[in-house]
């Protein structure tokens, strides 16, 4: 079935994220100056201010911050209610909004703040894939 | 110790368009504004020719332009609910730096008739063409209304102080309450709306789910509302038929626009706007008898609670749910019945304005806006307001005449 959810539209400074995400890889903007990892991405480092940002591949590893279980939403979301959204904190530092997997959204008693995560992607068209995170056991 | 800037400035008027809440004639943003500007000159005495400043969430151009005026000072600062206080405390500086001495600070937005005819509140658009790179990376999720957002701050909270949804719940009970002392509540009787008149505890955890943990009692509704205050000098403050209330503090702040740059899911940018209304007023939390908080959700009124100062972290829904901030309290909270049963037409600063001017010039209880129980003692009055997802703040203390 053709992916049914919004898919993003690309900026002008974010193509090695999505590049990244089309091989499996999670790619993090990071500063050469002060070294701090940020998301999302920027044209100046939101630490520092340095202009000199470069890309690195993350661990994929992370932990939720915290969550919520939707039961409206937007585009192709509304036919998928009740799902549980979720910030996740990298390893790399900073945190990244997604869609959790490997919970039921029915028993939200049952997830846990500070449950580890791994990225995974799912393929929306051809050139770009979306990151979803997954509760993995400790 | 008066603040250094009191009496500096007074709002020396508030009022509401015709008929607010859930019009059964759909009406449009700039009608709501218009009633509303109409509505606070007549009661003031002040014409719409004598108005040097303007104030608006994004309309100041049209505005000027519907009421035939060219005013000093134009300002259309549009950061969400908290819009309105900001306006304040950016006319209470032009006031102060001589600029101008009538500053019209107006709202319009018609969220309930917008499903029937369109329209909307805030009259200003984002860059057109490539979006931001904070929207192409959460889009993807299909988060897009209010309650999705906060829920997650909901969570986290109720994680850090070790809370229960129901704790929160008591936010809402209390606040719904208020508005059975409003007649101009949406949520005033049974009558007046099905939904109406009072709630349990219980009731506001049973109902519908929007966002877990988010009921919908836990939400504020979307409703049309209207209404414009003026803020004057000391001089045209005393000339006017009408009681001012000084702007003894104000101050703003921001954390980010966007809920994925929220450093700290507990805490807002209120801290940093109410230490600074504090300092300009010389006063602090202690000295504060009620207090307008914008309450989209229980979850915001609890945390802007804790952030004002009028209560430790984690335990800002004891103010509702020991008492205090219900009528008869020793501190009472959202007295027009609050955005969650007074109304809430998607930026609700206004109203909170309006709600601490009335309380504080005596006229609370005029038969129009209030039956016997609303009127509350306070002399002084601590309003925040809160934009986007927790995103901006502006707090204001007020302090009654003499």
């Amino acid at each position: 079935m053709a992916y049914d959810k919004p898919i993003p539209v690309r900026g002008t400074h974010t193509e090695p994220f999505w590049d990244g995400a089309r091989a499996g890889r999670l790619m993090l903007p990071r500063c050469c100056d002060c070294n701090r990892v940020h998301w999302y991405p920027r044209h100046l480092c939101p630490h520092c201010h340095s202009e000199r940002i470069e890309w690195i591949e993350a661990s994929g590893e992370g932990t939720v911050y915290s969550f919520a279980v939707q039961y409206g939403a937007f585009g192709g979301w509304s036919k998928a209610v009740p799902f549980v959204s979720a910030y996740i904190d990298l390893k790399e530092g900073d945190r990244m909004l997604t869609v959790l997997r490997g919970v039921d959204p029915a028993a939200p008693e049952t997830i846990r703040i500070g449950a580890p995560v791994r990225v995974e992607f799912e393929p929306a068209d051809d050139q770009t894939h979306i990151p979803f995170w997954r509760v993995v056991e400790d | 110790m008066p603040g250094i800037l009191y009496k500096a400035a007074a709002i020396v008027g508030a009022a509401e368009a015709d008929e607010i809440g859930f019009l059964a004639e759909p009406i449009t943003s700039l009608e709501l504004h218009i009633q509303a500007i109409r509505n606070v000159c007549g009661q003031t005495g002040i014409p719409i020719s004598q108005i040097d400043g303007v104030f608006s969430a994004g309309w100041s151009t049209e505005l000027c332009e519907h009421l035939g005026i060219q005013p000093k000072y134009i300002d259309t600062t549009a950061v969400g609910g908290c819009s309105f206080e900001m306006h304040v405390h950016h006319a209470l500086a032009a006031i102060h730096a001589g600029i101008i001495e009538v500053a019209l600070i107006s709202h319009g937005e018609n969220g309930h008739s917008a499903r029937k005819i369109g329209g909307g509140g805030s009259n200003y658009a984002r860059g057109a063409g490539v979006q931001s790179p904070a929207v192409e990376m959460t889009s993807a999720y299909g988060l897009a209304s209010a309650p999705s957002h906060y829920a997650h701050a909901m969570v986290r909270h109720m994680h850090r102080y070790g809370l229960a949804r129901e704790d929160y719940a008591h936010i809402a009970k209390v606040t719904r309450d208020w508005a059975t002392l409003n007649p101009r509540a949406a949520m005033f009787s049974k009558e007046k709306h099905p939904f109406g008149g009072p709630i349990t505890v219980a009731q506001v955890e049973s109902s519908r789910l929007i966002a877990w943990p988010l009921t919908i009692l836990h939400c504020c509704m979307v409703t049309d509302h209207g209404g414009a205050v003026l803020v004057t000098s000391p001089r045209v403050a005393a000339s006017v038929r009408t009681r001012p209330v000084w702007i003894a503090g104000a101050g703003e702040s921001m954390d980010h626009g966007n809920m994925l740059e929220m450093p700290d899911f507990t805490r807002t940018s209120a801290a940093r706007s109410a230490t600074a209304a504090y300092t300009m007023a010389g006063m602090g939390p202690d000295d504060m008898e009620m207090a307008m908080i914008y309450d989209s959700f229980t979850i915001t009124a609890a945390i802007t609670a804790e952030m004002l100062g009028l209560a430790r972290p984690g335990e800002g829904h004891r103010l509702w749910k020991d008492g205090h901030a219900a009528p008869g309290g020793r501190l009472p909270i959202n007295t027009n019945g609050g955005g969650l049963s007074f109304t809430h037409s998607g930026m609700y600063g206004m109203p909170l304005l309006i709600e601490a001017y009335r309380q504080l010039s005596r006229t609370a209880e005029d038969g129009v806006h209030g039956i016997a129980g609303k009127q509350t003692s306070a002399r002084t009055c601590v309003v925040n307001g809160t934009g986007g997802s927790l995103s901006t703040t502006g707090t204001l203390v007020l302090v009654a005449e003499d």
